[in-house]
């Protein structure tokens, strides 16, 4: 399988007053298309950092990233965006859905801001990807109307819409009861295996972790374990949190 | 991004935002009402106005564009500069070259003359009347007459022996009042009447020194004239029209006076003090209820002489007679019975007013000069010199829509031939008469360097000449009845239209035949005179109309300045309530950013939002005020009998409307501020960060 994220030599500091907090200290990772990724690691490991790396949401302080072959340091805002736009969907911690549109326009938004598809290709699109996941009685219901295990679905649907290579989820079950939140992790996993969209998601959930054919674990910055093998580095002691 | 979807993404994002954060959208929404509203209401009020004016001011005097002397010291101010004293607008001294270039200008209809001066008329007190047909009658042997009027003069210094009986109880001037005493006294006796038969002119001749003083002043009035081509005012300013007599016949000398100065000044006080009263109750004010009509009311029984004075003996009986029967319960003669019947209140107001007009009106001088009449303006000539010139009224004007605008009614009309008189301009005939003079005394023009030559030597300049016994007489040689009898002539004389423009004007008014084309024409105009290198400058009726036509202006200075600073506070209001907006949807825009959305989209985003937010309460805003200005334009605004109202107003009542124009200005005007406020908050939205959507924890 080609990769699809390439991390090298990645450092991030993030000034904090009069110190500089270094989140991650030189990351090398790999994942190739079609992997079920989680990165799992305690609070301040570095986690969202490097999912915000690989998300385009950020850029690194050293090192490079590369998604599906393009190295972000090399893009400006609109190219990073276009990235997003094209390349990455994405999964929150909070939903974040866009609280004046209902479901089928939540999912509709990001076709919308691609342009180039017709209506109704769109709303076929659409209507497929709410039906995937389990959510066509609630198409025209508002967030505030829905559940938080329904919003994370509108989420999944909202980041799968425009067949993104790479879905990144941060923390996706970080806000729903454990039964909801192995639903959804099993609906990922069934897109993962149906579509073989790339999904990496970041948790401290070990029930959750369970469900990822690869965990990275990361510490102080650091990979302690990249999934594939040995531990790549012992881990220091703490320096400050993140 | 592109096409129709993402513009329903935008609206429904919009209207859906602007839904959900209500108190925003309200506050700001209310602002953007009002302030288009207040656009809408305040441009079509003053666009309504400034038309009404402009047709006051262009069909009364102005024409819509005034021509005069480029060297003019003041700037032309056909309804006044405001300040004190005349305005030196130079003169133009040859009308017809100006006539000539400027009617080649394709839209001008019409060139009209102008030339404004101020005279006086003397109106004579009853007494001086009296006397002067007694004058008449001692001449003209007419014995009938100077019975009756001797015994108008008896009663009259009657009255006055009463009044001055009271003067004596409450005056410290003692001697002049025994002084007016003793002269009543000679006049009531019989043997002063008697005199009057033997030596009539010193006995008149007493009267006109002794007696006519005793009684009230007469008055000086003021008269504003307008000189002008009189056919071409009357057939150009369509708003002219004869109320009473008829046009001043062509060719001719003659005056027209103004209704408003007819009706103001030279009616009879009497008969003015109870017009001004009915005028005012027609209005629903009554004598009870306002302080000057029943000042007014007060004062006018005291005015009874104005009457009495003027009444014939014969005229006086039969009044008499009908006032008796009207106020049975009166005693005494005729002065109580005036007096009485000028007891005016609420109750008996109406009746009196119209038996005034029935009974006594007929009997006396109702206006001091009417249609038919020879009046004597007295004015000073450019020279400084004093030059009375008579002049027959043949008729009254006014211009319809402004008959109670006084501003309007302020110029009397006369003639060009008979203004470059009162203004001192010599006529060809003069200019012959004087060299004439000069030839008949010997008068040589000598120049400045040989004047001391002329003077001092040479021959003998001064010539003996050797008087009669006769003595000195400074009318010798001078034809004084020819001298009269050739002026009355050359007043009488009709002359013909080129006379009317070879000749001085002051100004010019222009009417164009479409008064739309005003600065097209204006400029046209002024090429014309250039062209014609005439040192005439022209300026079109607002400039030229001076306060009245700027008042329009400073009233849309405060207009614009007022919206100005409701725009200014809106603007703050907007940008304040949009940058809140944009904190509390950090999240939501940082979603956008990371799900994919340009910087671009979230800029048109919020400029979309506050744009439809201007145009959804721009366009209620504006429509409610066009509702309102319909509304007045039905009911219409009363100018409140104010006369500078009444002006702008061209009439009692301004009927306003409002189009598509100040709708359009307002919306517009409206949407362009409210995107200015909104450009700020939406490039701090721009700047948030894909970053903080993921920050977002619960």
């Amino acid at each position: 399988m080609p990769a699809v994220v390439e991390v090298r030599g990645v450092e991030k500091d993030y000034p904090l007053g009069k110190l500089t907090v270094r989140a991650l200290r030189g990351v090398d990772l790999t994942i190739d298309a079609g992997e079920f990724v989680s990165i799992a690691g305690p609070s301040g490991s570095g986690k969202t950092t490097l999912l915000n790396l690989i998300g385009c949401v950020d850029v690194p302080t050293q090192g490079s990233v590369s998604v599906d072959g393009q190295a972000t340091s090399s893009l400006d805002d609109n190219g990073l965006t276009n990235l997003r736009l094209h390349k990455l969907g994405f999964i929150f911690q909070t939903f974040n859905l866009i609280g004046v549109l209902d479901v089928f326009q939540n999912v509709e938004f990001p076709l919308l801001l691609q342009g180039g598809m017709d209506k109704a290709a769109r709303r076929a699109r659409v209507e497929a990807i709410v039906d995937a996941v389990g959510l066509t009685p609630q198409l025209r219901q508002r967030p505030n109307e829905l559940s938080g295990g329904q919003r994370q679905r509108v989420a999944i649907a909202r980041a799968l819409v425009t067949g993104p290579r790479i879905v990144l989820a941060d923390e996706p079950t970080a806000n729903l009861d454990s039964q909801t939140g192995a639903n959804i992790i099993d609906l990922m996993k069934e897109l993962n295996a149906k579509d073989g969209t790339t999904f990496i998601f970041s948790t401290h959930d070990a029930e959750v972790m369970r469900h990822a054919n690869r965990v990275i674990r990361l510490a102080d910055g650091l990979i302690v374990d990249d999934g594939r093998g040995a531990p790549r580095a012992e881990v220091p002691a703490p320096a400050s949190p993140a | 991004m592109g096409g129709v979807a993402q513009l329903r993404l935008m609206v429904v994002l919009g209207l859906r935002s602007l839904w959900t954060h209500k108190v925003k959208t309200l506050t700001v929404g209310s602002l953007l009402f009002f302030g288009t509203f207040l656009v809408v209401v305040g441009t079509a009020l003053l666009d309504s106005i400034e038309s009404s004016m402009a047709r006051s001011i262009t069909a009364s005097l102005a024409g819509h564009i005034q021509l005069y002397d480029a060297d003019a010291k003041d700037p032309l101010a056909l309804f006044g500069s405001g300040f004190m004293g005349s305005d030196d607008i130079g003169e133009i001294p040859d009308f017809a070259p100006v006539k000539a270039a400027v009617s080649a200008v394709p839209n001008v209809a019409a060139v009209v003359p102008m030339g404004i001066g101020m005279a006086t008329i003397s109106t004579p007190v009853e007494l001086d009347q009296v006397f002067l047909s007694l004058r008449e009658a001692v001449r003209d042997k007419d014995q009938a007459r100077i019975d009756a009027l001797a015994k108008r003069t008896r009663a009259i210094a009657t009255d006055l022996v009463t009044e001055y009986a009271n003067r004596a109880k409450i005056s410290t001037d003692t001697e002049r009042i025994a002084k007016a005493q003793a002269d009543l006294a000679r006049v009531l006796s019989d043997a002063f009447w008697k005199e009057l038969e033997d030596s009539p002119e010193l006995s008149i001749q007493f009267l006109d020194s002794h007696i006519a003083p005793l009684a009230s002043d007469g008055r000086l009035v003021y008269l504003r004239y307008l000189g002008t081509d009189l056919d071409a005012f009357t057939r150009d300013f369509d708003r002219f029209q004869i109320v009473e007599g008829e046009e001043v016949p062509s060719g001719h000398r003659g005056m027209l006076l103004s209704k408003t100065f007819y009706e103001k000044q030279l009616k009879h006080a009497v008969a003015r003090s109870l017009d001004r009263i009915r005028d005012k109750r027609v209005q629903g004010t009554t004598i009870a209820g306002d302080a000057l009509l029943r000042t007014i009311a007060r004062e006018l029984p005291k005015q009874y002489q104005r009457i009495t004075y003027q009444l014939d003996p014969a005229d006086a009986g039969t009044l008499e007679g009908q006032l008796r029967e009207l106020l049975p319960q009166v005693e005494g003669g005729l002065p109580e019975l005036v007096q009485a019947f000028l007891a005016v209140d609420d109750a008996n107001f109406d009746a009196r007013y119209a038996a005034f007009y029935e009974l006594i009106a007929p009997h006396i001088k109702l206006y001091e000069a009417r249609p038919g009449d020879v009046i004597t303006l007295r004015a000073f000539t450019k020279g400084g010199y004093l030059k009375s010139v008579n002049v027959r009224v043949f008729g009254v004007f006014r211009f319809s829509g402004l008959e109670t605008s006084d501003m309007a009614g302020a110029q009397n009309l006369v003639d060009m031939m008979t203004f470059r008189e009162l203004y001192g301009q010599m006529t060809p005939d003069k200019r012959a008469e004087l060299a004439d003079i000069k030839a008949k005394v010997g008068i040589e023009d000598i120049d400045r360097a040989s004047a001391e030559d002329a003077l001092f030597g040479g021959g003998a300049l001064v010539e003996e000449h050797q008087d009669d016994e006769a003595g000195f007489d400074e009318f010798r040689g001078v034809d004084l009845a020819g001298q009269v009898e050739r002026l009355r002539e050359e007043a009488a004389a009709p002359f013909d239209q080129t006379a009317v423009d070879n000749g001085l004007a002051l100004n010019a008014a222009v009417l164009l035949k479409d008064p739309e084309r005003l600065d097209e024409s204006l400029a046209a105009i002024r090429e014309a005179l250039d062209a014609a290198h005439l040192r005439v400058q022209a300026t079109d009726w607002q400039s030229a109309s001076g306060m009245v036509g700027q008042f329009i202006t400073v009233v849309r200075l405060v207009l614009y300045i007022a919206i100005f600073i409701i725009f200014l506070v809106a603007l703050v209001i907007i940008n304040n309530s949009m940058i809140i907006a944009t904190m509390e949807r950090v999240a939501e825009i940082g979603t956008m950013r990371a799900i994919g959305a340009r910087r671009r989209f979230v800029l048109v985003m919020f400029l979309f939002e506050t744009g439809v937010l201007a145009l959804l309460s721009g366009g209620l805003g504006g429509a409610a005020g066009i509702a309102l200005i319909t509304a007045l334009g039905h009911s219409g605004i009363s100018a409140g009998g104010v006369d500078i109202m009444v002006f702008l107003f061209s009439g009692p009542f301004l009927y306003p409307s409002a189009g598509i124009d100040q709708l359009l200005l307002g919306v517009t005007a409206i949407i362009v501020a409210s995107l200015a406020s909104t450009l700020y908050p939406a490039l701090i939205a721009t700047r948030i960060q894909p970053v903080v959507a993921m920050q977002q924890k619960e």
